[in-house]
């Protein structure tokens, strides 16, 4: 019997090992990263399971215990986001190897595969991290990843990773000055052991202050979020589809593992509050803007910005009581946002392929090759909506439930009017694809039907997220920060 | 300290501020990267003034030497395509947001910093230092106990060279013509002993000061002299040949290291018993290799020629 710990090392090793490999034998790189790719989901279900087995657990690297050695931790949230990430990689992977190469967006294919495989280790290895600065390591790795692969697009792609790169650098730097100030203040970097030893004082305030600013601004929250759009929405689909559903939660990830870990005792009501406003702010013009879009991938990309918003009421409702509720209800929809939205960019990818256009007003008329894909993006789309029995529904059904659990109406209110604006966005695209369309020349007839494929094998995901609502919930009080 | 080192350090931290301030507003591009540079050297001194000298050889190498060539290569680029070397304009925001934002963070920092207790963990680190397999508590830290981090910073290093090849081929002419006869023949006479100061920096990790991070980074900032001085940069983005392996060898021998300690039964990264030393030596090698030819790799600004360069080159 194979221990669980060999898991994470798989999970951590296998895409950088890959990486290597793709990148001295490029002509190896298809089948190298959908095999790992394979293994990799077979791995993450498998310490998804031994996580709802035997409960969560820590392993500590090279035999050394914190607070001089490094250690992982796999929870029930690390586990969710570990096959979260499993699931959006090996479907991204198959898209981009099922592309028609010749007149694809990605003007140097042959580096996608190692960039591809590299962001995914430095995923799993955030993922992972018990230690605040290897989880700077690991932002750095995934912010360098993510804009190689957006400026793979060319053209205007590059200007927007630019832009990226210097906004993501920022984040990092602004999280590791904070990370600094923590080190000075306890000689701990583990997550833990600063849990057990954080008092609210001046240091650790602004040393929060300074990480969650940074992680704000990496998450794209509203106002922060001016990067995001331009970068998601011209970066290949596959790129859009993970920094979406992948990279954005990694932030909010680290949001939550921070204030419901070390800095939970400085969450007082006011901090809450102004985090879940930034929240309310960030899914009403999110959902605005989204309206506004003439562009199906800048529409999905102002979605992100919209959805991300919902993980942050999490805070005033847990700081209001409803902590179980609240925590458990945000990851849900955290996640099946990330199933839902990598469902719509690889479903974009494959639309905006097939009419050789991105405009709404573009899409209609003759569907042949994307019958699926527009399949997929309807049932992502249900999902994003919330519609039973959908991973969105049970996400929002439970956040409505901590509303009211702690009355907490103006929430309750920001939940249903986002729901109306994505209603609405979502409609508009959909609607796009029932008008008689424009005669382009730019579009493909013969499209391989993966594309579309490895669009609602996601899509569905989401929806049986739902269904799946006992066991998520099981794996995410396993251990969660909560818990404790 | 004495009266003197007083003195001293607060001149120094008051030119570090000044040449940050040059570097980020001087309206004459050329002035603001010289000032880069100088803030990269006076960095250095900061820290063999906090006594971390380490980290000074490797902020002399690259934050000030292989940074500050790749910026005036940028400048050289800038100059050629339209001629201006000033920034045109004073983006608003600056005085209204960014400096204001800037000082507060300082003023903030600083007044952290004072209440700060920094206790550290240099106790801790004496303390396991006799199971490490090596005494300088630098290398200790960086090789044993939090290799995980090394092994993450090569694969960025890596992941940076991936990346700068995907945006595009290196320009050419890669270097600017050079107007001075001497740099050639120094850059001929220097390079050996870049060669042997890494040697020797790298064989000293283990016990003082030094290691693969400084290492890698002089002999790096040697062969970037050497492109300056006229060499034909050699390194190829063929897959055939050794230049892929070469760049990816450190991350490589890190990542099998790791995982040669969870298939003995260990946990990822446990040295086996009584040759954590050796071990420890082979990879800061690796990861010195690795080190200097991805500095290489990145100042070249794109992916190099698959099969070689024709043209000038001595």
């Amino acid at each position: 019997m194979i221990p669980e710990t060999t898991g994470p090392v798989v999970l951590f090793s296998l895409p950088l090992a890959a990486a290597v490999v793709v990148f001295i034998r490029p002509r190896w790189s298809v089948a190298v990263t959908l095999a790992s790719g394979g293994i990799l989901l077979a791995t993450a279900l498998w310490v998804v399971v031994a996580v709802l087995r035997r409960g969560p657990w820590r392993q500590d690297i090279g035999g050394w215990t914190a607070p001089l050695g490094i250690g992982w931790t796999v929870d029930g949230l690390s586990a969710a986001l570990l096959l979260l990430m499993a699931a959006v990689g090996l479907a991204g992977a198959v898209f981009h190897a099922a592309r028609p190469t010749g007149r694809t967006p990605v003007r140097d294919p042959r580096f996608f595969w190692p960039l591809w495989l590299f962001l995914w280790g430095g995923l799993n290895a955030l993922f992972l991290a018990a230690d605040l600065f290897n989880v700077y390591v690991a932002l750095e790795f995934v912010s360098i990843a993510s804009v190689g692969l957006i400026g793979l697009a060319g053209g205007s792609a590059q200007a927007a990773a630019w832009r990226y790169l210097l906004a993501t650098l920022l984040g990092s730097t602004i999280y590791l000055l904070g990370v600094a100030l923590l080190y000075g203040r306890y000689a701990a970097l583990d997550l833990a052991l600063l849990a057990d030893g954080v008092e609210p004082d001046l240091v650790t305030a602004v040393a929060a202050a300074l990480m969650t600013l940074g992680l704000l601004l990496k998450a794209a929250v509203f106002p922060l979020h001016f990067w995001l759009p331009a970068a998601h929405g011209r970066a290949p689909p596959a790129v859009s589809a993970v920094l979406s559903a992948v990279v954005i939660a990694a932030a909010y990830y680290l949001l939550v593992r921070l204030w419901f870990g070390p800095f939970a005792p400085l969450l007082g009501p006011e901090v809450a509050t102004l985090l879940g406003l930034l929240g309310a702010a960030a899914v009403l013009w999110g959902g605005l803007q989204a309206l506004l879009q003439r562009h199906l991938k800048m529409l999905i990309a102002y979605s992100t910005v919209s959805q991300l918003g919902y993980g942050l009421l999490v805070f005033p409702l847990a700081a209001a009581g409803a902590v179980q509720q609240a925590w458990t209800g945000a990851v849900m929809l955290v996640m099946a946002h990330g199933l839902a939205k990598a469902a719509l960019f690889l479903a974009a990818g494959a639309i905006v392929l097939r009419h050789g256009i991105g405009r709404l007003e573009a899409l209609g008329g003759d569907q042949q090759g994307v019958v699926v894909a527009w399949v997929a993006f309807a049932i992502a789309s249900a999902s994003l909506v919330g519609l039973p029995p959908t991973g969105g529904f049970v996400g929002k059904w439970w956040l409505a439930q901590a509303t009211l659990a702690t009355g907490g109406y103006f929430w309750l209110a920001v939940l249903m009017l986002g729901t109306a604006f994505t209603a609405g966005y979502l409609w508009r695209a959909l609607q796009a694809a029932m008008r008689p369309g424009w005669e382009t020349s730019g579009g493909l007839q013969a499209l391989s039907p993966a594309l579309g494929l490895s669009a609602l094998v996601l899509a569905l995901g989401a929806a049986l997220l739902g269904l799946a609502a006992p066991i998520a919930a099981r794996l995410l009080d396993a251990g969660s920060g909560v818990a404790g | 300290m004495g009266v003197a080192g007083v003195i001293f350090d607060g001149l120094l931290a008051l030119a570090l501020v000044w040449l940050a301030w040059q570097a980020t507003r001087a309206a004459d591009l050329f002035h603001a990267v010289v000032s880069f540079i100088v803030f990269g050297l006076l960095m250095a001194l900061a820290w063999v003034r906090l006594e971390a000298p380490d980290i000074a050889l490797a902020e002399a190498a690259i934050g000030a030497g292989a940074t500050g060539a790749l910026l005036l290569s940028a400048l050289d680029r800038l100059a050629s395509r339209d001629g201006r070397h000033r920034m045109l304009y004073e983006p608003a925001t600056a005085w209204g947001f960014w400096i204001p934002a800037g000082g507060a963070l300082l003023g903030g920092l600083n007044l952290a910093a004072w209440k700060l207790p920094a206790p550290g963990l240099g106790e801790e680190v004496l303390a396991s230092l006799k199971l490490s397999g090596v005494d300088h508590p630098v290398t200790a830290v960086l090789l044993n106990f939090r290799a995980l981090d090394t092994l993450l910073e090569i694969g960025v290093l890596l992941l940076a060279a991936v990346t700068i090849w995907s945006l595009g081929r290196a320009p050419s002419p890669l270097v600017p013509a050079m107007p001075s006869p001497a740099l050639p023949a120094l850059g001929r006479l220097l390079f050996p002993v870049f060669v042997l100061v890494a040697a020797y920096l790298l064989w000293r990790g283990s016990h003082a000061p030094g290691g693969a991070f400084p290492a890698g980074a002089v002999l790096g900032a040697g062969a970037i002299l050497m492109l300056l001085a006229g060499a034909r940069p050699w390194i190829r983005s063929s897959e055939h040949g050794p230049w892929r392996w070469i760049l990816s060898l450190g991350l490589a021998m890190l990542l099998a290291a790791g995982v040669t300690g969870s298939l003995f039964g260990g946990a990822f990264f446990e040295y086996p018993t009584g040759i954590a030393g050796p071990t420890i030596l082979v990879l800061e090698v690796a990861a010195g290799l690795s080190i200097a030819l991805l500095l290489f790799a990145l100042y070249l600004r794109g992916e190099p020629c698959e099969h070689g360069y024709r043209g000038a080159g001595t």
